[in-house]
């Protein structure tokens, strides 16, 4: 193998790699408030968007460090999330066949968002570009590697342990995964199963900003991301199974991977149409998913 | 003449083995009822027979003609009916829409004055226009089997139509269903052994997807394996 | 004949205000416009209401099935086919597509169909994009031909309008005549609980599909008819948003009630080109009624004031209630 196969090669791992932790972060905090409240949140695209375009304000326009802004952001959808819920997510918490209802009004959110970004974004530029988190290039053997995104992979990494450890170990985690099985058994349990979708909500949410400033520390971003993060993230929560933290991330990596090669092999479209498809097929004759829990 | 055979039917949901090798055969105006422990698979012979699920194993003639891979709906226009365990009417229309969606696809509908008849018998005249959700309880079973009779069918498999009711009701049920044995032949499901003694003319039990015992009431209710198996094990 | 007549005023006074709208505004093109959207919104809303209103699904694919009975139709013209015998093979085309995008609903139920729907849409605007031969991609198509008239000439203008008028005049009349059917009051069987109406002896499957195959049949007329008239098809005139907005129509007037789709449509289709000055903020304004409508109006605007009526009435011992629902 020639060296520029090697360089095309390896960029392609890291690519997938990257893009992969990003989808597996946005899938699994999906996923975490469905399987708790049964919401699809289709905005989680949007607030992807939202949490990239805020960081590049406050690090480009306001001259803020990256990191330090991005901890803002991540904090900042705490309250966020905390007003949503106050204000319409938990009007819906007793009502049957929620799902559809939290589907369309997420829908509602993503036009509101849309909308916004239009007006205030949108009449600034279409391609947002951060300045890099670190600078500088690491050579792995002769090859050449952008600390920048190694940075932002490793942070990425970090997170999902943290994650996955926190569902599996912590208290709340137990809690959540009592009530993604069986909501009125962990009632009878003692569990505040209002108090646990409160938590699910927020938490998501914030793995979702997590995931926006993420790519925006990584990479160049338009407003298509938003629509295209949300396709995605519902793909593989769909075929990672609805509520399976596991599913999600696995699906994740796996979606990340293919990306990564089939942006090389081949046009973005055929990429597009390979997701719905898998989708369909899995929503047609596996509804729970392949990780069903 | 028999109506309604089924022969060494058995339903396996993954490792559960709901019922296993089971015979029931059933006479043209005769009872059948049905006993046997939560969980023994009643309500899944029912299914398995009206089409509802199908079994790994097994073959059933009804009137003379197999229904295993025949659609539920297509059960329903042979003639062969049935109600559910937990009550099903459809609660946001009326009463009268009710009895009107029952008589949309029927065969062999009854006719109008015998519809009114058969709902004054019922006691369910005065509830026509009310909602079905909200019926108690007992007007709901009611319209239920209202709902098939319209449909004149020539086997009602009734699942617990007692459940849930007071002893009132129960007894006043009890009456209706004697009553009911004029009308069409009744293949009833009961938890409750004194609807069984009253009712029956025969009795299956059902005891971990076997059938263990078959014979008439009197006999079978005084059965020890029967008494072991299930008055020891349940509150009857 | 006194039942005749108050059965089918509303109909009358509909019809008379349809064909009168274009002959009011016909000597103001922009105006006219207006309302030649609003009518082939009402017969897209009332056929979604089909689906939406009366099997209880929600599909977001229904622009999409527009969008196909469009293309196929502008193809034929441009072909050489006669407008009518073009929008005919494609109207059929397009719902027989729509058969077979309703199979899902035959396993999915719920958030699962109208994911599943999205889905689909999402598919079909991406082969409008990508099969650019025969949609010429994101650019779309312009200067789409008039339809020509059996005398010679074209249908334009008013004519166009009052045309448009009388297939959603006959659009609303058929919902009426299905709902009211035999056929209607098994769809609404099977949407109040399918397992139940199987058991009654009602054919689901077959239901199901003929809805959709009716519903589709809607959209696909008025794709066909949309296209001449408003000159332009790219992707974007047949995407989820579209879909979205026309649900949102049956459902903020009140799905499952003949007029409430069509007052859904009457006051939301003509919003977008009053807002116009107000373009930027026109997504925030569909958000928030999405919202408003989830939240506060779940039956719709006729569906809820159907309900406070009703609730005007004593309801019979309702304490008594003690039965679960299922
Ligand atoms: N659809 C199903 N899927 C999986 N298991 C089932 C299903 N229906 C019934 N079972 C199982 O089959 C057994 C028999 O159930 P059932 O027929 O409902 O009992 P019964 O009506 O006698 O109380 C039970 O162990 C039950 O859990
Ligand atoms: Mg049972």
């Amino acid at each position: 193998m020639s060296d520029a196969t090697i360089i095309i090669l390896l960029s392609m791992i890291t690519t997938g790699l990257m893009l992969g932790m990003i989808f597996s972060l946005v899938a699994v905090g999906v996923t975490i408030i469905y399987g708790s409240i049964w919401m699809p949140n289709a905005a989680n695209g949007q607030f992807f968007l939202l949490a990239a375009l805020l960081l590049w304000s406050a690090s480009v326009s306001w001259g803020l460090h990256p990191a330090l802004a991005a901890l803002i952001i991540i904090g900042l959808s705490v309250p966020f999330s905390y007003a949503l819920e106050i204000l319409l997510i938990r009007r819906f918490y007793d009502v049957p066949n929620r799902n559809i209802s939290y589907f369309v009004l997420s829908l509602g959110i993503t036009q509101i968002l849309a909308g916004i970004f239009s007006i205030t974004y949108g009449i600034w530029s279409d391609q947002f570009q951060l300045p890099p988190l670190v600078g500088g290039l690491t050579m792995l053997g002769p090859f050449p590697m952008v600390n920048n995104r190694l940075a932002a992979m490793l942070i990425a990494a970090l997170l999902l342990v943290a994650l996955f450890t926190l569902l599996r170990y912590h208290r709340y985690g137990r809690a959540l995964r009592a009530v993604f099985q069986n909501r009125e058994a962990a009632a009878l349990r003692g569990v505040d199963v209002r108090a646990v979708y409160r938590m699910s909500f927020v938490l998501g949410n914030a793995v979702v900003f997590a995931g926006g400033v993420l790519f925006a520390c990584a990479y160049s971003f338009d407003f298509s991301i938003a629509w295209t993060m949300a396709i995605t993230a519902f793909a593989i929560m769909i075929i990672g199974g609805p509520g399976s933290v596991l599913g999600a991330l696995v699906i994740g990596m796996v979606f990340g991977l293919t990306q990564a090669a089939v942006s090389i092999f081949a046009s973005p479209t055929i990429a597009a149409f390979s997701y719905l498809g898998a989708m369909l097929v899995i929503l047609l004759f596996r509804p729970s998913g392949l990780f069903a829990r | 003449m028999t109506l309604l055979d089924a022969k060494l039917v058995s339903m396996r949901f993954g490792g559960v083995v709901a019922l296993s090798d089971v015979n029931v055969h059933q006479e043209a105006g005769e009872t059948l009822g049905v006993i046997g422990p939560n969980g023994s698979g009643k309500t899944t012979l029912v299914n398995v027979i009206t089409g509802h699920l199908t079994p790994q194993n097994g073959a059933v003639l009804f009137d003379g003609a197999p229904l295993l891979g025949r659609k539920p709906f297509q059960i329903a226009a042979a003639g062969l009916s049935r109600t559910y365990q937990s009550v099903r009417v459809f609660s946001e229309l009326t009463t009268r829409e009710n009895i009107a969606t029952a008589l949309l696809d029927a065969p062999r509908p009854l006719p109008s004055e015998g519809v009114a008849e058969t709902a004054e018998w019922l006691g369910l005249t005065p509830r026509f226009d009310a909602r079905a959700g909200s019926l108690t309880l007992y007007e709901q079973r009611r319209l239920e089997i209202l709902m098939r009779l319209v449909q004149q069918p020539k086997l009602l498999m009734l699942d617990e139509p007692v459940g849930g009711l007071s002893s009132a009701e129960v007894r006043a049920t009890i009456n209706l269903l004697s009553e009911l044995k004029a009308r069409c032949t009744i293949f009833v499901i009961e938890h409750t052994m004194k609807v069984i003694r009253e009712l029956a003319d025969r009795v299956i039990v059902l005891v971990a997807g076997e059938k263990i015992a078959d014979g008439p009431p009197a006999e079978i209710l005084s059965d020890q394996r029967v008494i072991e198996k299930y008055l020891g094990s349940v509150d009857a | 004949m006194n039942v005749l007549t108050s059965r089918w005023l509303p109909h009358a006074i509909f019809a008379f205000a349809a064909f009168a709208m274009p002959l009011v505004f016909s000597g103001n093109r922009y105006f006219a416009f207006i309302v030649g959207i609003t009518l082939l919104s009402v017969l897209w809303a009332t056929g979604m209401n089909l689906l939406y209103g009366y099997t209880g699904l929600m599909p977001l694919m229904f622009a999409g099935i527009a969008g196909i009975s469009a293309y196929v139709t502008i193809g034929l013209s441009a072909a050489g086919w006669s407008f009518w015998l073009a929008m005919l093979v494609g109207s059929i085309a397009a719902s027989l597509v729509g058969i077979v995008l309703g199979l899902p609903s035959l396993r999915l139920r719920g958030f699962y169909f109208t994911l599943c729907s999205l889905v689909i849409q999402s598919v079909i605007t991406l082969a409008f994009v990508y099969f650019v031969n025969l949609t010429n991609g994101d650019v779309g198509i312009s200067h789409i031909p008039l339809p020509e008239l059996p005398g010679g000439g074209q249908l334009t203008g008013t004519s166009y309008e009052l045309v448009l008028a009388a297939l959603t005049v006959i659009g609303v009349v058929v919902l009426t005549l299905l709902v009211e059917s035999g056929f209607g009051h098994r769809l609404i069987a099977i949407r109040e609980d399918d397992g139940l109406a199987e058991t009654l002896g009602i054919n689901v499957t077959r239901q199901r599909l003929a809805a959709f195959f009716i519903a589709s049949l809607f959209a696909s007329i008025g794709g066909a008819l949309y296209a001449p008239y408003v000159g332009f098809v790219s992707p974007r005139s047949f995407d989820v948003l579209v879909s979205l907005n026309i649900w949102l129509m049956v459902a903020f007037g009140g799905r499952g009630t003949i007029w409430g789709p069509v007052v859904g449509a009457v006051i939301l289709a003509p919003l977008p080109f009053l807002l116009q000055d107000y373009y930027m903020i026109k997504d925030v304004v569909y958000g928030l009624l999405i919202i408003g409508v989830i939240v506060l109006l779940p039956a719709g605007i006729v569906g809820g004031w159907k309900r406070k009526a009703a609730a005007g009435e004593p309801a019979p011992d309702v304490a008594q209630k003690t039965a679960p629902a299922r």
